[in-house]
C-alpha cells in the first residue's frame, strides 16, 4: 500500500461544534490549537494526527469513529 | 506555565512575541493576512532583494541607462527609499503578516502549523540552491554582459541581498502558499 499524504479524512467536526454552541475560537481553546486549524480541519484540508483526532472527539463527547473518517459522511447523519 | 517572557536564543524571539503574533492581539493588521496583500508584499520583498543585488551593478548600470547629474539622483534617491522600505519595513509587515510562523519555536505552535513552517524550510532550502546556481552563473558568465561587468563590483551587495534572501525565504513561502494564516 502506498502512502498518500494528501489522503482527505472526512470529519463532523463543524456539524457537531454547532451543535454544541461553540465557535471555532472555543474549540481551539479546549483541544490546544489555533482557531484556523479547526477552519483548516473542518473544510477536510488539514488531516489531524491521532492525538488531535481522539483530543478533539473527547471535547466533543465523541467516539472518534463517529466523529473521522477515510470515507465521506452522508449527509444528515 | 512560567510568567516569565522565555527567549528562544536559536529562533531569535521571545515567547510574548510569538503568542502576540500568534493570537489576533495584531488585529489592526489583519487585511495584511490576507492571501492577496501577503502575496503583493512578497513581490515587493523580492524586488527589494534584486534591487539591493542590483546595487553591486550600479556603475555598469548608471552607464547602461545613461543616468548623469540630477537624474542619477532622484534615480537614485527613489531606488534606496524604495529598496529600504521592501527590505526592512517589508521584513516587518512580512513577519506580522505570517504570523511569526517561519520563526516560532515548535513548542508554541500546533501540529499543523508546524507542519507549515517545516514545509516552508524545505521549499526555502529549494529556491535557495537555485539562488546559488544564479550566484555562480553571474560569477561565472557575468563579465561577459555589459551591465554586469563593473568592475569596480565587490560584490557586497550580492552578499547582503543573499543573506537578506535566506533570512526571509521561509516567511516568504508561508506568505505565498497559505490559503488563511
Amino acid at each position: 500500500m502506498s502512502r498518500n499524504p494528501e489522503e482527505p479524512v472526512f470529519n463532523r467536526i463543524e456539524e457537531v461544534r454547532t451543535a454544541m454552541g461553540l465557535s471555532r475560537q472555543e474549540l481551539a481553546d479546549k483541544v490546544g490549537v489555533h482557531y484556523q486549524t479547526i477552519g483548516y480541519l473542518e473544510r477536510e484540508e488539514y488531516s489531524p494526527s491521532l492525538v488531535l483526532a481522539l483530543r478533539i472527539s473527547k471535547t466533543l463527547n465523541q467516539e472518534a469513529s463517529e466523529l473521522f473518517s477515510l470515507t465521506s459522511f452522508k449527509k444528515g447523519k | 506555565m512560567s510568567k516569565k517572557n522565555k527567549i528562544y536564543w536559536l529562533e531569535g524571539v521571545t515567547e510574548k512575541q510569538v503568542k502576540s503574533l500568534l493570537n489576533d492581539e495584531n488585529s489592526k493588521f489583519s487585511w495584511l493576512r490576507r492571501q492577496r496583500n501577503r502575496r503583493v508584499l512578497v513581490l515587493f520583498m523580492a524586488m527589494g532583494i534584486i534591487g539591493t543585488a542590483l546595487g553591486s551593478y550600479y556603475t555598469g548600470l548608471k552607464e547602461e541607462l545613461r543616468l548623469d547629474g540630477s537624474a542619477e539622483i532622484v534615480w537614485l534617491t527613489v531606488a534606496v527609499l524604495f529598496i529600504l522600505f521592501a527590505v526592512l519595513v517589508g521584513y516587518s509587515l512580512l513577519r506580522i503578516a505570517v504570523r511569526g510562523i517561519a520563526d516560532a519555536p515548535t513548542e508554541l505552535l500546533d501540529e499543523r502549523q508546524v507542519r507549515v513552517r517545516d514545509t516552508s524550510y524545505r521549499y526555502a532550502y529549494q529556491i535557495s540552491g537555485y539562488l546559488l546556481i544564479t550566484l555562480l552563473l553571474l560569477y561565472l558568465f557575468g563579465p561577459e554582459i555589459s551591465i554586469f561587468s563593473d568592475t569596480a563590483n565587490d560584490g557586497s551587495y550580492l552578499l547582503i541581498a543573499t543573506l537578506f534572501a535566506y533570512a526571509s525565504l521561509p516567511s516568504m513561502v508561508i506568505a505565498w502558499r497559505e490559503r488563511d494564516i
